[in-house]
C-alpha cells in the first residue's frame, strides 16, 4: 500500500512537471495534450473506479495548486471522471486498446465540456463552436495518441501491484 | 454490503460539499496558503529546471537556424544604432526640460510609487483554456494579491495569488481578465477584456468604445489608472481590427498586446510602495 502511494506520487509529480512546463514548445496548432487526464482514465480502467477517483482527485487538487483558478475545480472533476470511468468499465473486457480510445476519447469530450462550462460559459465568456472544433477535438485527437503509451505504462504498473498484493497475503 | 456502498455515497457527497466550500473560499482569498505553500516549495526547482534544459534545446537548435538572419540583421542595426543615438541626443535634451516643467507644475510621475521587482516564469497554464502562469517570487519578496506584472514592452496581467516562494499570474489575455484602458492618442476610455476565442492567437478585445470615438487600425493603447490595480501609463498594444456589432450601434475592436505571450519567460512585478 505505501508503496502503491509512493509510485502513484511520483508519477503524478513527473506528469505535472511535464505538463506545466515543456508541454507548452511541444503545443500543435495551440493546442497540448492533457497527460493529466489521460493518467486518471488509464489508472481508472486498470485498477477500478475508487482507485481512479483517489488518484484524479489528488492530481485535480495538484493542478488547482499550480495553475487553477479556484482550489477545488479540477479536484472534484478529475474525481469524478476516475469514478464514472471505472463504473462503466466493470463488464468490459480490459486488454483491448478499443476501450482505452473509446474511454479517452468520451471522457476528454465530457471533462472539457464540464471546464468550458462552468470556467468560460458561466462567467459570460461564449465562443462554444469555436472552442469544440479547434480545442475540444484536437485535444481529444492527442490525448488518445497519448493514452495508448499511458495505458501500456499502467498495465506493467499494475502487475507490480498485484505482485506486492500477493507478496503481502502470503505472510 | 448495502451499509457500506451507502457509506461511499456519504462520503462522496462529503467530499464534494467540503469541495465546494474550498471553491468558495479559495476565489475570495486566492489560495489556501499552507498546502499551496508545501506544494510550491517542493516542486519549484524542478519546474525551474525542465524550463532551463527546455529552453537551451530550444535555443540549441535556433542557433544553426539563425546565423543567416543574425548577419543580415546585424548590418540594419548597426544602421540603426547611429540613427538611435542621434535620437537619444535629441531626447536628452527633452527630459531635462521636461523634468524642469514638471517640478515647475508640480506634477507627479506615477511610476515613482512602484518597485520594480524581476521574476522568472516557472510553470505555464496546464490546460487549453486558460492563460495563467506561475512566477519564481512570492510573498517573501513582498509580492501580493493583485500586484501588476509587465514586461519592457507593456502590460501583462497581475498577480491572482501569493504564496511564500511563487505566486499565479492572470494574464491580460485570460477570459477573466478586465483592464481599464485608454487611446493614447485622444484619451477616450475603453475596456480591454480576455477572450478565450481570441486568447489561442494571443489577441485580446477592446469593448465599451464610445460610439463617437475617433479610433483607427494601429492605434496605440494603454492602461488608464482607474480601477487601482494598475498605474497609470502602461502600453497593452495596439488596435488590429475594427468590427460592428449585430446591432450597429456599438463596436468593439481586436487589439494585439505588445507583449507576446507565446514566448515570454521573464516578467516584471510592480511593487507598490507605501
Amino acid at each position: 500500500m505505501k508503496i502503491k502511494i509512493f509510485i502513484y506520487c511520483v508519477c503524478l509529480f513527473i506528469i505535472m512537471i511535464i505538463q506545466s512546463t515543456i508541454l507548452d514548445s511541444l503545443a500543435l496548432y495551440n493546442v497540448k495534450p492533457n497527460l493529466v487526464l489521460v493518467f486518471i482514465i488509464s489508472v481508472s480502467l486498470v485498477r477500478g473506479g475508487v482507485e481512479g477517483a483517489y488518484v484524479g482527485f489528488f492530481a485535480g487538487l495538484i493542478q488547482d495548486f499550480i495553475t487553477g483558478k479556484v482550489i477545488g475545480f479540477y479536484a472534484l472533476i478529475g474525481m469524478y471522471v476516475g469514478l464514472l470511468v471505472g463504473i462503466f468499465n466493470k463488464r468490459l473486457y480490459r486488454e483491448n486498446f478499443l476501450v482505452i480510445i473509446f474511454f479517452t476519447f468520451t471522457a476528454t469530450i465530457v471533462y472539457e465540456l464540464c471546464v468550458f462550462f462552468f470556467g468560460i460559459y458561466l462567467q459570460g465568456g461564449d465562443g462554444f463552436l469555436y472552442g469544440f472544433v479547434k480545442i475540444i477535438l484536437p485535444e481529444t485527437l492527442y490525448n488518445i495518441i497519448v493514452s495508448v503509451f499511458m495505458y501500456v505504462f499502467i498495465m506493467k504498473l499494475s502487475e507490480i501491484f498485484n505482485e506486492q498484493d500477493k507478496k503481502i497475503r502470503k505472510y | 454490503m448495502g451499509r457500506f456502498f451507502k457509506n461511499k455515497i456519504t462520503f462522496l457527497v462529503f467530499v464534494t460539499l467540503t469541495m465546494f466550500i474550498v471553491m468558495g473560499v479559495s476565489s475570495n482569498n486566492g489560495n489556501l496558503s499552507w498546502m499551496n505553500n508545501s506544494l510550491s516549495i517542493i516542486s519549484k526547482p524542478f519546474q525551474k529546471l525542465t524550463l532551463f534544459a527546455n529552453k537551451k534545446t530550444n535555443d540549441f537548435f535556433y542557433y544553426f537556424k539563425d546565423v543567416d538572419k543574425l548577419r543580415n540583421e546585424n548590418e540594419i542595426l548597426k544602421k540603426q544604432v547611429d540613427e538611435l543615438q542621434e535620437e537619444t541626443r535629441r531626447l536628452n535634451d527633452y527630459k531635462i526640460k521636461n523634468v524642469e516643467l514638471s517640478k515647475a507644475l508640480k506634477l507627479k510621475n506615477s511610476y515613482d510609487d512602484y518597485e520594480p521587482i524581476g521574476a522568472n516564469i516557472i510553470a505555464k497554464d496546464m490546460g487549453n483554456w486558460f492563460s495563467l502562469f506561475r512566477i519564481d517570487i512570492g510573498s517573501k519578496e513582498g509580492v501580493k494579491r493583485d500586484f501588476p506584472v509587465r514586461t519592457s514592452e507593456g502590460l501583462v496581467g497581475r498577480i491572482e495569488a501569493a504564496d511564500v516562494t511563487s505566486s499565479k499570474v492572470t494574464t491580460i489575455i485570460d477570459n477573466g481578465s478586465t483592464v481599464s484602458a485608454r487611446l493614447s492618442k485622444n484619451g477616450s476610455y475603453v475596456l480591454i477584456k480576455g477572450d478565450s476565442e481570441l486568447k489561442n492567437n494571443g489577441l485580446c478585445l477592446m469593448d465599451y468604445i464610445d460610439p463617437d470615438a475617433d479610433i483607427t487600425i494601429g492605434d496605440i493603447v494603454e492602461t488608464s489608472g482607474l480601477g487601482g490595480i494598475y498605474p497609470k501609463g502602461i502600453i497593452i498594444g495596439k488596435v488590429k481590427q475594427i468590427r460592428k456589432s449585430s446591432n450597429d450601434f456599438s463596436k468593439y475592436a481586436v487589439v494585439e498586446p505588445t507583449v507576446d505571450f507565446k514566448r515570454l519567460d521573464q516578467v516584471i512585478v510592480l511593487n507598490k510602495k507605501k
